[in-house]
Protein backbone atom coordinates (compact mmCIF):
# COMPACT_ATOMS: atom_id res chain seq x y z
CA UNK A 1 0.00 0.00 0.00
CA UNK A 2 2.66 2.27 0.95
CA UNK A 3 4.99 1.49 -2.20
CA UNK A 4 1.98 2.39 -4.48
CA UNK A 5 1.51 5.95 -2.76
CA UNK A 6 5.29 6.26 -3.08
CA UNK A 7 5.04 5.83 -6.90
CA UNK A 8 2.22 7.96 -6.97
CA UNK A 9 3.72 10.72 -5.42
CA UNK A 10 6.45 10.59 -7.78
CA UNK A 11 4.34 10.12 -11.00
CA UNK A 12 2.74 12.79 -10.02
CA UNK A 13 5.54 15.29 -9.71
CA UNK A 14 5.59 17.94 -12.95
CA UNK A 15 9.07 17.30 -12.52
CA UNK A 16 8.92 13.83 -13.81
CA UNK A 17 6.34 14.55 -16.47
CA UNK A 18 8.71 17.37 -17.53
CA UNK A 19 11.67 15.25 -18.08
CA UNK A 20 9.81 12.50 -19.56
CA UNK A 21 7.84 14.33 -22.36
CA UNK A 22 10.85 17.00 -22.92
CA UNK A 23 13.84 14.97 -22.89
CA UNK A 24 17.20 16.63 -23.67
CA UNK A 25 19.98 14.75 -24.80
CA UNK A 26 23.54 15.74 -24.38
CA UNK A 27 25.51 17.05 -26.61
CA UNK A 28 27.90 15.58 -29.27
CA UNK A 29 31.36 17.14 -28.50
CA UNK A 30 34.37 16.56 -29.52
CA UNK A 31 37.40 17.33 -27.00
CA UNK A 32 39.95 19.73 -27.83
CA UNK A 33 42.67 17.19 -27.91
CA UNK A 34 41.41 15.56 -30.57
CA UNK A 35 43.06 14.66 -33.53
CA UNK A 36 40.52 15.76 -36.68
CA UNK A 37 41.77 16.16 -40.12
CA UNK A 38 44.56 18.08 -39.98
CA UNK A 39 44.26 21.97 -40.80
CA UNK A 40 45.90 24.18 -42.51
CA UNK A 41 47.89 27.12 -39.20
CA UNK A 42 48.42 29.90 -41.98
CA UNK A 43 52.04 28.88 -42.14
CA UNK A 44 53.85 29.13 -45.02
CA UNK A 45 54.51 25.71 -47.30
CA UNK A 46 57.93 26.13 -48.19
CA UNK A 47 57.66 22.71 -50.54
CA UNK A 48 59.66 20.43 -48.70
CA UNK A 49 56.74 17.54 -48.89
CA UNK A 50 57.60 15.92 -46.46
CA UNK A 51 54.28 15.33 -45.20
CA UNK A 52 53.64 13.57 -48.46
CA UNK A 53 56.45 11.66 -47.63
CA UNK A 54 55.75 10.35 -44.25
CA UNK A 55 52.02 9.65 -45.26
CA UNK A 56 50.78 6.35 -44.64
CA UNK A 57 47.54 6.41 -46.30
CA UNK A 58 47.42 5.84 -50.21
CA UNK A 59 45.89 9.15 -52.04
CA UNK A 60 45.45 11.74 -48.40
CA UNK A 61 47.76 14.42 -49.03
CA UNK A 62 48.71 16.41 -51.69
CA UNK A 63 50.68 19.65 -51.92
CA UNK A 64 49.20 21.65 -54.87
CA UNK A 65 49.58 25.45 -55.27
CA UNK A 66 46.30 27.66 -54.18
CA UNK A 67 44.70 30.18 -55.97
CA UNK A 68 47.44 32.44 -55.25
CA UNK A 69 49.94 30.59 -56.51
CA UNK A 70 51.74 29.37 -53.31
CA UNK A 71 52.17 25.85 -52.21
CA UNK A 72 49.51 24.19 -49.57
CA UNK A 73 48.90 21.20 -48.65
CA UNK A 74 45.53 19.32 -49.55
CA UNK A 75 44.20 16.44 -47.66
CA UNK A 76 41.45 14.08 -48.90
CA UNK A 77 39.00 13.10 -46.19
CA UNK A 78 38.02 9.37 -46.92
CA UNK A 79 41.60 8.55 -47.54
CA UNK A 80 43.58 10.18 -44.31
CA UNK A 81 43.45 8.10 -41.57
CA UNK A 82 44.18 11.08 -38.59
CA UNK A 83 47.52 9.44 -37.76
CA UNK A 84 48.87 13.00 -37.94
CA UNK A 85 52.22 11.83 -39.05
CA UNK A 86 52.14 14.59 -41.70
CA UNK A 87 51.70 17.49 -38.77
CA UNK A 88 54.72 16.24 -37.09
CA UNK A 89 56.96 15.81 -39.79
CA UNK A 90 55.99 19.54 -41.13
CA UNK A 91 59.00 21.89 -40.53
CA UNK A 92 57.47 24.72 -40.97
CA UNK A 93 54.13 23.88 -38.87
CA UNK A 94 52.01 24.49 -41.98
CA UNK A 95 49.21 21.87 -40.50
CA UNK A 96 47.70 21.26 -37.38
CA UNK A 97 45.79 18.88 -35.54
CA UNK A 98 44.56 18.43 -32.28
CA UNK A 99 47.27 18.94 -29.70
CA UNK A 100 50.35 17.47 -31.65
CA UNK A 101 52.11 20.70 -32.16
CA UNK A 102 51.85 21.50 -28.60
CA UNK A 103 52.88 18.11 -27.42
CA UNK A 104 55.89 18.12 -29.97
CA UNK A 105 56.76 21.74 -28.31
CA UNK A 106 56.49 20.15 -25.20
CA UNK A 107 58.27 17.23 -25.52
CA UNK A 108 60.67 18.58 -27.98
CA UNK A 109 60.40 15.80 -30.40
CA UNK A 110 60.84 16.42 -34.37
CA UNK A 111 61.47 14.48 -37.04
CA UNK A 112 64.67 15.26 -39.33
CA UNK A 113 65.34 14.64 -43.12
CA UNK A 114 67.49 13.47 -45.21
CA UNK A 115 68.37 12.09 -48.99
CA UNK A 116 70.24 9.44 -50.53
CA UNK A 117 71.39 9.50 -53.91
CA UNK A 118 72.01 6.29 -55.68
CA UNK A 119 73.37 5.76 -59.40
CA UNK A 120 72.79 2.46 -60.95
CA UNK A 121 76.22 3.06 -63.33
CA UNK A 122 75.43 0.02 -65.43
CA UNK A 123 72.54 1.33 -66.74
CA UNK A 124 73.19 5.25 -66.35
CA UNK A 125 74.00 6.48 -70.05
CA UNK A 126 75.87 9.96 -68.86
CA UNK A 127 73.23 11.72 -70.40
CA UNK A 128 73.15 14.44 -67.76
CA UNK A 129 69.49 15.49 -68.17
CA UNK A 130 69.57 14.87 -64.06
CA UNK A 131 71.98 17.11 -63.17
CA UNK A 132 70.39 19.59 -65.72
CA UNK A 133 66.61 19.31 -64.51
CA UNK A 134 68.24 19.47 -60.13
CA UNK A 135 66.64 22.76 -58.68
CA UNK A 136 69.42 22.66 -56.35
CA UNK A 137 72.10 22.42 -59.33
CA UNK A 138 70.76 25.73 -61.24
CA UNK A 139 70.55 27.59 -58.00
CA UNK A 140 74.18 26.49 -57.59
CA UNK A 141 75.75 27.16 -60.98
CA UNK A 142 72.89 29.40 -63.08
CA UNK A 143 75.21 28.37 -65.86
CA UNK A 144 73.96 25.10 -65.66
CA UNK A 145 70.17 26.10 -66.31
CA UNK A 146 71.42 28.29 -69.38
CA UNK A 147 74.38 26.14 -71.16
CA UNK A 148 72.89 22.93 -69.59
CA UNK A 149 76.61 22.20 -68.60
CA UNK A 150 78.55 22.53 -65.72
CA UNK A 151 82.10 22.57 -64.64
CA UNK A 152 81.24 23.82 -60.78
CA UNK A 153 82.36 21.17 -58.07
CA UNK A 154 79.48 22.95 -55.82
CA UNK A 155 76.66 20.77 -57.64
CA UNK A 156 74.95 18.02 -56.23
CA UNK A 157 76.15 15.64 -59.19
CA UNK A 158 77.39 16.46 -62.91
CA UNK A 159 78.96 14.57 -65.47
CA UNK A 160 82.88 14.24 -64.37
CA UNK A 161 85.51 11.86 -66.05
CA UNK A 162 82.59 10.74 -68.35
CA UNK A 163 80.70 9.13 -65.11
CA UNK A 164 77.79 10.74 -63.57
CA UNK A 165 79.27 11.96 -60.14
CA UNK A 166 77.70 12.15 -56.78
CA UNK A 167 79.84 15.57 -55.04
CA UNK A 168 77.46 17.01 -52.73
CA UNK A 169 74.66 15.15 -51.76
CA UNK A 170 73.86 17.07 -48.64
CA UNK A 171 72.75 19.43 -50.85
CA UNK A 172 69.89 17.38 -51.87
CA UNK A 173 66.50 18.68 -50.77
CA UNK A 174 64.88 14.86 -52.06
CA UNK A 175 62.21 17.01 -54.34
CA UNK A 176 63.07 13.69 -56.68
CA UNK A 177 62.98 15.69 -59.96
CA UNK A 178 66.20 14.06 -61.41
CA UNK A 179 64.34 10.70 -60.84
CA UNK A 180 61.86 11.91 -62.87
CA UNK A 181 64.07 13.48 -65.63
CA UNK A 182 66.16 10.59 -65.76
CA UNK A 183 65.09 8.22 -69.16
CA UNK A 184 66.66 5.54 -68.19
CA UNK A 185 65.29 5.31 -64.52
CA UNK A 186 68.92 5.13 -63.15
CA UNK A 187 69.07 7.44 -60.30
CA UNK A 188 66.62 7.15 -57.83
CA UNK A 189 66.16 9.28 -54.70
CA UNK A 190 65.83 7.63 -50.88
CA UNK A 191 63.88 9.96 -48.60
CA UNK A 192 64.71 9.14 -45.35
CA UNK A 193 62.60 10.45 -41.87
CA UNK A 194 64.20 9.95 -38.44
CA UNK A 195 62.24 11.17 -35.01
CA UNK A 196 64.75 12.87 -32.32
CA UNK A 197 64.27 14.18 -29.22
CA UNK A 198 66.37 16.66 -27.55
CA UNK A 199 67.01 15.97 -24.05
CA UNK A 200 67.98 18.59 -21.62
CA UNK B 1 0.87 20.44 -42.57
CA UNK B 2 -1.65 18.08 -41.26
CA UNK B 3 -1.57 17.12 -37.58
CA UNK B 4 -1.58 13.47 -38.71
CA UNK B 5 1.91 14.34 -40.61
CA UNK B 6 3.96 16.40 -38.41
CA UNK B 7 3.10 13.89 -35.88
CA UNK B 8 4.38 11.21 -38.13
CA UNK B 9 7.69 12.93 -38.74
CA UNK B 10 7.84 13.61 -35.20
CA UNK B 11 7.87 9.51 -34.38
CA UNK B 12 9.82 8.77 -37.10
CA UNK B 13 12.51 10.93 -36.27
CA UNK B 14 12.79 9.35 -32.94
CA UNK B 15 12.82 5.86 -34.21
CA UNK B 16 15.56 5.07 -36.65
CA UNK B 17 15.63 1.39 -36.77
CA UNK B 18 19.75 0.84 -37.83
CA UNK B 19 20.93 -2.52 -39.28
CA UNK B 20 24.88 -2.76 -40.12
CA UNK B 21 27.46 -4.64 -42.28
CA UNK B 22 30.25 -5.81 -42.19
CA UNK B 23 31.61 -5.86 -45.84
CA UNK B 24 35.04 -6.36 -45.23
CA UNK B 25 36.72 -4.42 -42.60
CA UNK B 26 39.40 -4.28 -40.25
CA UNK B 27 36.94 -4.22 -37.49
CA UNK B 28 37.77 -0.74 -36.20
CA UNK B 29 35.01 1.23 -37.38
CA UNK B 30 32.78 -2.11 -36.02
CA UNK B 31 34.12 -0.90 -33.01
CA UNK B 32 33.46 2.18 -33.01
CA UNK B 33 29.29 1.35 -33.76
CA UNK B 34 29.73 -0.72 -30.79
CA UNK B 35 30.71 2.22 -28.89
CA UNK B 36 27.87 4.32 -30.10
CA UNK B 37 25.77 1.52 -28.27
CA UNK B 38 27.40 1.53 -25.02
CA UNK B 39 26.38 3.99 -22.51
CA UNK B 40 28.97 6.76 -23.02
CA UNK B 41 27.13 7.86 -26.53
CA UNK B 42 24.14 5.90 -25.78
CA UNK B 43 22.61 5.32 -29.25
CA UNK B 44 19.05 4.83 -27.89
CA UNK B 45 19.08 8.43 -26.22
CA UNK B 46 18.80 9.83 -29.56
CA UNK B 47 15.63 7.34 -31.21
CA UNK B 48 18.30 5.01 -32.86
CA UNK B 49 17.83 1.16 -32.44
CA UNK B 50 20.03 -1.43 -33.67
CA UNK B 51 18.31 -4.27 -35.17
CA UNK B 52 20.04 -6.57 -37.26
CA UNK B 53 17.36 -7.36 -39.60
CA UNK B 54 17.13 -5.28 -42.86
CA UNK B 55 13.46 -6.00 -43.24
CA UNK B 56 12.83 -4.09 -40.36
CA UNK B 57 15.74 -1.45 -41.08
CA UNK B 58 16.20 2.04 -41.63
CA UNK B 59 19.22 2.97 -42.65
CA UNK B 60 21.96 0.50 -43.48
CA UNK B 61 25.39 1.12 -41.80
CA UNK B 62 27.92 -0.54 -44.23
CA UNK B 63 31.81 -0.53 -42.93
CA UNK B 64 34.56 -2.20 -44.75
CA UNK B 65 36.50 -1.95 -48.50
CA UNK B 66 33.92 -4.37 -50.27
CA UNK B 67 35.27 -8.34 -50.73
CA UNK B 68 35.06 -9.66 -53.60
CA UNK B 69 32.45 -12.05 -51.96
CA UNK B 70 29.80 -9.55 -51.28
CA UNK B 71 29.16 -8.82 -54.83
CA UNK B 72 25.86 -9.77 -54.86
CA UNK B 73 24.99 -10.34 -51.18
CA UNK B 74 25.12 -6.60 -50.60
CA UNK B 75 22.40 -5.38 -53.13
CA UNK B 76 20.48 -8.59 -52.25
CA UNK B 77 20.51 -6.95 -48.74
CA UNK B 78 19.63 -3.29 -49.92
CA UNK B 79 16.81 -4.83 -51.56
CA UNK B 80 15.12 -6.37 -48.63
CA UNK B 81 15.30 -3.03 -46.64
CA UNK B 82 11.84 -1.35 -46.76
CA UNK B 83 11.29 2.14 -48.12
CA UNK B 84 11.94 4.48 -47.03
CA UNK B 85 15.60 3.65 -46.76
CA UNK B 86 19.19 4.90 -46.42
CA UNK B 87 22.45 3.70 -46.82
CA UNK B 88 25.36 5.63 -44.54
CA UNK B 89 28.99 4.49 -45.16
CA UNK B 90 31.08 4.64 -42.20
CA UNK B 91 34.90 4.97 -42.15
CA UNK B 92 37.34 5.60 -45.69
CA UNK B 93 37.37 1.53 -46.40
CA UNK B 94 34.07 2.20 -48.48
CA UNK B 95 35.40 5.44 -50.21
CA UNK B 96 38.70 5.12 -50.93
CA UNK B 97 39.72 1.11 -49.82
CA UNK B 98 41.75 3.37 -47.47
CA UNK B 99 44.82 0.86 -46.50
CA UNK B 100 43.59 -2.33 -48.00
CA UNK B 101 42.92 -1.02 -50.84
CA UNK B 102 47.30 -1.29 -52.42
CA UNK B 103 48.22 -3.47 -55.60
CA UNK B 104 47.03 -7.01 -55.54
CA UNK B 105 44.49 -6.80 -52.77
CA UNK B 106 40.82 -7.92 -53.45
CA UNK B 107 38.77 -5.09 -52.38
CA UNK B 108 36.71 -3.27 -54.79
CA UNK B 109 36.01 0.08 -53.51
CA UNK B 110 33.81 2.24 -53.17
CA UNK B 111 30.57 1.13 -51.91
CA UNK B 112 28.55 3.80 -53.76
CA UNK B 113 29.77 1.37 -56.90
CA UNK B 114 27.40 -1.40 -55.70
CA UNK B 115 24.44 0.34 -54.00
CA UNK B 116 23.09 3.80 -53.60
CA UNK B 117 25.18 5.56 -50.61
CA UNK B 118 23.14 8.38 -48.86
CA UNK B 119 26.01 9.93 -46.67
CA UNK B 120 29.74 8.68 -46.17
CA UNK B 121 31.44 9.49 -42.65
CA UNK B 122 34.83 9.78 -43.31
CA UNK B 123 37.76 8.48 -40.88
CA UNK B 124 39.99 5.56 -39.97
CA UNK B 125 37.61 5.07 -37.58
CA UNK B 126 35.02 7.84 -37.29
CA UNK B 127 34.35 8.85 -33.85
CA UNK B 128 31.24 7.83 -32.57
CA UNK B 129 30.01 11.44 -32.61
CA UNK B 130 30.46 11.73 -36.24
CA UNK B 131 28.56 8.41 -36.70
CA UNK B 132 25.69 9.73 -34.46
CA UNK B 133 25.21 12.69 -36.05
CA UNK B 134 25.27 11.94 -39.62
CA UNK B 135 22.84 9.20 -38.86
CA UNK B 136 20.88 11.56 -37.10
CA UNK B 137 20.63 14.61 -39.72
CA UNK B 138 20.52 11.83 -42.79
CA UNK B 139 17.52 10.55 -40.76
CA UNK B 140 15.72 13.84 -40.11
CA UNK B 141 16.12 14.60 -44.04
CA UNK B 142 14.80 11.61 -45.06
CA UNK B 143 12.04 10.61 -43.16
CA UNK B 144 10.63 13.83 -42.92
CA UNK B 145 6.80 14.05 -45.26
CA UNK B 146 7.90 11.20 -46.90
CA UNK B 147 4.57 10.46 -48.22
CA UNK B 148 4.86 13.64 -50.31
CA UNK B 149 7.98 12.30 -51.84
S1 LIG C 1 47.05 12.68 -40.91
FE1 LIG C 1 48.23 10.86 -41.55
S2 LIG C 1 46.97 9.91 -43.15
FE2 LIG C 1 46.19 12.01 -42.89
S3 LIG C 1 47.29 13.19 -44.45
FE3 LIG C 1 48.46 13.36 -42.52
S4 LIG C 1 50.01 11.72 -42.65
FE4 LIG C 1 48.43 11.26 -44.20
S1 LIG D 1 66.14 14.90 -55.53
FE1 LIG D 1 65.89 16.98 -56.30
S2 LIG D 1 67.46 18.15 -55.20
FE2 LIG D 1 67.99 16.00 -54.95
S3 LIG D 1 69.44 15.59 -56.61
FE3 LIG D 1 67.39 15.01 -57.36
S4 LIG D 1 66.66 16.85 -58.42
FE4 LIG D 1 68.37 17.48 -57.13
S1 LIG E 1 69.54 11.27 -66.26
FE1 LIG E 1 69.77 9.11 -65.77
S2 LIG E 1 70.97 8.31 -67.49
FE2 LIG E 1 71.17 10.53 -67.56
S3 LIG E 1 73.06 10.95 -66.41
FE3 LIG E 1 71.33 11.12 -64.94
S4 LIG E 1 71.21 9.05 -64.03
FE4 LIG E 1 72.43 8.86 -65.89
S1 LIG F 1 38.28 2.85 -42.20
FE1 LIG F 1 40.05 2.27 -40.98
S2 LIG F 1 39.18 1.58 -39.02
FE2 LIG F 1 37.51 1.60 -40.51
S3 LIG F 1 37.48 -0.49 -41.32
FE3 LIG F 1 38.76 0.73 -42.69
S4 LIG F 1 40.86 0.40 -41.96
FE4 LIG F 1 39.46 -0.24 -40.32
Amino acid sequence: MFSIFCYLREFLRPEWWKKFLFVKTAPLVTPPHYRDFPVLTGNECSHELRCMMICPAPGAIEVLKNAEGKWEPVIYKGHCIRCGLCVEACPDNVLTSGDILSVNEKEKTYFLASYHLNVDDSICMRCGNCSVACPVNKEVDPQLAYTATSSSNEVIMRIKNSKLTIIHPEKCTGCKTCEEACPNHAITVARVLEGFQDED
Amino acid sequence: MSFLQSLKNNVRQRSIHVCYVNVGSCNGCDIEILACLAPRYDIEQYGIYVHNNPREADILLITGAFCEQWEDKLADLWDKIPEPKAAVTIGNCPVSGCVFNRRGSFVDPPVSKHIPVTASIPGCPPRPTEILSTILSVASELFKDYEDK
